[in-house]
C-alpha cells in the first residue's frame, strides 16, 4: 500500500514521504528487482562501451591456406640473444612438422606469468 | 583543621570528577570487549587496520565524565564526520583508486553475480523484521550482508544511528572472517566437477573502456539513485584518478595517505559509539547473529546463481566466483581462488572472481540506495 502524509506548518508545507511498505517480503522483492535491473543496465552499458570503443584492436584474419611467398622462405627469423643454433633448429623443425603455410618470424624467450602459463596449458589441452 | 577540611573537599571533588565515581559494570564489560577486539586485531590479525582503532575507540567511549561530545574537540569533530556521512564517501574515494574494474569490463555477465549475492542483505532484513526490528533498523542490519564497511556505516547513520556501533563491529568482524565463513558454504553447494572448472582467459580491456565506464556508471546510478550519488560518485572519481594515467599523484594520495587518515577517524569514531548503554543489549547479540546469517545467505545466493550461469554458459563459468559477489574486496575473490585451486591445481580464478567482487561493491551501494529511497 502506498500512502503519503502531509503535515502543515505555520510557514511551510512539509512533505513527508512515509515508508512505501513494511512487508519484508515485498521490500526484498522490490529491492532485488531494482538491484538486478540496475546491474543489468550497467552490464549493457559495458557492452555498449566495448562496441563503440574506437581504440579496440581489430581482429586479424589468419591466412592459413595461403602459401608463403618464396621470398619469405629465405628470410631468417629474428633470434633473441642467448638462444643457440641447436634450439633454433629444433623449433624450426617442430614448426615445419605442422606442414607448409607456417613461417617463423622471431624466436624469443617467453615471459612467464601464471596467467600465461595457465593459458598455454589450456591451449595444449585443446 | 581548616587545611584538613580543604584537603577532604578537594579529594572529594577529584573523586567526583574522576571516571571511577561513575564507572559501571557495563563500562568494565565494554572495556573487556575492547581488549578482545585488540587481541583479534594484533594477535589474530583480523582486519587490524580497522579493528584496532575501533577497539581503542570502544575503550575510550567507556570512560565516564570525559565529556567528549559536550563541547567541540577532536572527538566531537570525528563524530561529526560520521554523523554527517563525511567519512564513508572519502573512504570510497580511496577504494575507487585501489579498484581495478578490468575483470568486470572484460566479462560483464559476471556483474549479475554481484547482484545475486545481495540476497544476503534482504534475507537478514526479513530475519531482523521477524525479530521485531523496525523496517529502517532491519535495512541497516541487512546491509552487513553486503560486506562493505563504509556502505554499512553510511546506511546505519541515516536509518538506525542507535545501532551504528553493533552494525559496524559485526560488518568488519565478519569481513575479516570471510575465509572461515565462505568455504564450507561454497563446498556444500557445488560439486567437485563444478569447482574444478577452468575459465577462459579474460580479454584485454582498453584504456577507453576503463575511463568511460566510471563516468557512465556515475551518471546512470547518480540519476537513478541520488541518495547514494555521493558514495558512488567518490568511488568512481577515485577510479578515474587511477585509470586516467595523468593523475598519479591524486590516485596515490587517495589510495594511501587520505584513505589511511580517514580510516583512522572512521574506525575510531565507530568505536566511540560503543558505549555500554548503547552496546550491551539483546539487540547487539541479535545483530551479530543476523550479520552471520546475512554473510552465509549472500555467499549461498552468489554460488547458486553461479551454478545457474555454469549451466547456462555450457560449463564455462566456475560457480565458485559467485561467492565473491559479497564485496569484501579482495578477500572474497581470494577465497574463490583458494577453493578453486584446491579442486584443481591449474585453476586460477582470482581475476575472474574480481569481476563479481567489484560488482558486489556497486550492488551493495545500489541496495543501500534503494532502501534509503524506500524506507527512509
Amino acid at each position: 500500500m502506498c500512502y503519503y502524509v502531509y503535515e502543515w506548518n505555520v510557514d511551510e508545507v512539509i512533505f513527508v514521504h512515509e515508508a512505501v511498505t513494511t512487508n519484508p517480503i515485498t521490500i526484498t522483492l522490490i529491492n532485488m528487482t531494482v538491484v538486478f535491473g540496475v546491474l543489468i543496465l550497467l552490464s549493457l552499458m559495458i557492452r555498449l562501451i566495448h562496441f563503440i570503443d574506437p581504440t579496440k584492436p581489430k581482429k586479424v584474419e589468419h591466412e592459413v591456406s595461403k602459401p608463403a611467398a618464396p621470398v619469405a622462405e629465405t628470410v631468417k627469423p629474428t633470434v633473441a640473444d642467448g638462444i643457440n643454433e641447436e634450439t633454433v633448429a629444433v623449433i624450426m623443425a617442430a614448426i615445419a612438422a605442422y606442414g607448409s603455410g607456417y613461417r617463423v618470424h622471431a624466436i624469443r624467450p617467453a615471459v612467464s606469468t601464471k596467467w600465461r602459463d595457465s593459458g598455454r596449458i589450456m591451449m595444449s589441452d585443446m | 583543621m581548616e587545611i584538613i577540611n580543604a584537603f577532604a573537599v578537594s579529594l572529594q571533588a577529584v573523586w567526583m570528577n574522576s571516571g571511577f565515581s561513575a564507572f559501571t559494570a557495563g563500562n568494565a564489560a565494554m572495556i573487556l570487549v575492547g581488549f578482545v577486539l585488540l587481541y583479534f586485531a594484533f594477535v589474530k590479525e583480523y582486519e587490524p587496520l580497522l579493528l584496532s582503532p575501533i577497539a581503542f575507540g570502544c575503550i575510550l567511549a567507556n570512560f565516564p565524565n570525559t565529556g567528549f561530545f559536550d563541547e567541540m574537540g577532536v572527538m566531537k569533530a570525528i563524530n561529526f564526520g560520521i554523523q554527517y556521512e563525511i567519512f564513508p564517501p572519502l573512504i570510497f574515494l580511496g577504494v575507487g583508486a585501489m579498484t581495478d574494474f578490468g575483470p568486470l569490463l572484460a566479462n560483464p555477465s559476471t556483474i549479475l553475480l554481484g547482484a545475486a549475492a545481495q540476497i544476503g542483505v534482504f534475507a537478514a532484513l526479513v530475519g531482523a523484521m521477524c525479530l521485531g526490528f523496525t523496517a529502517k533498523q532491519a535495512g541497516a542490519i541487512g546491509i552487513i550482508g553486503g560486506a562493505d564497511g563504509p556502505t554499512a556505516i553510511y546506511l546505519s547513520v541515516q536509518m538506525a544511528p542507535e545501532l551504528l556501533g553493533a552494525i559496524a563491529v559485526a560488518a568488519y568482524s565478519y569481513m575479516s572472517l570471510v575465509p572461515l565463513i565462505q568455504p564450507p558454504v561454497m563446498k556444500l553447494l557445488t560439486t567437485q566437477k563444478e569447482r574444478a572448472t577452468v575459465m577462459e582467459q579474460l580479454r584485454p580491456v582498453t584504456k577507453f573502456e576503463r575511463i568511460i565506464f566510471p563516468i557512465i556508471c556515475t551518471i546512470v546510478i547518480g540519476l537513478l539513485l541520488p541518495p547514494i550519488a555521493a558514495l558512488l560518485g567518490m568511488l568512481m572519481l577515485g577510479n578515474l584518478f587511477r585509470e586516467s594515467g595523468v593523475t598519479d599523484r591524486l590516485s596515490d594520495t587517495a589510495q594511501n595517505s587520505l584513505c589511511n587518515i580517514v580510516t583512522i577517524f572512521l574506525a575510531l569514531g565507530t568505536g566511540m559509539t560503543m558505549s555500554a548503554e548503547k552496546f550491551l543489549t539483546i539487540q547487539t547479540i541479535e545483530i551479530i547473529c543476523l550479520g552471520l546469517f546475512a554473510f552465509i545467505m549472500g555467499t549461498a545466493g552468489g554460488v547458486i546463481f553461479g551454478k545457474l550461469m555454469y549451466w547456462a554458459s555450457g560449463h564455462k563459468i566456475n560457480p565458485l566466483i559467485g561467492s565473491a559477489g559479497v564485496s569484501a574486496v579482495p578477500m572474497a575473490a581470494r577465497v574463490s581462488q583458494v577453493v578453486g585451486l584446491k579442486a584443481n591445481p591449474r585453476n586460477y580464478l582470482l581475476m575472474h572472481a574480481m569481476g563479481p567482487n567489484v560488482a558486489g561493491v556497486i550492488g551493495t551501494a545500489v541496495a543501500a540506495g534503494t532502501m534509503l529511497a524506500m524506507l527512509n
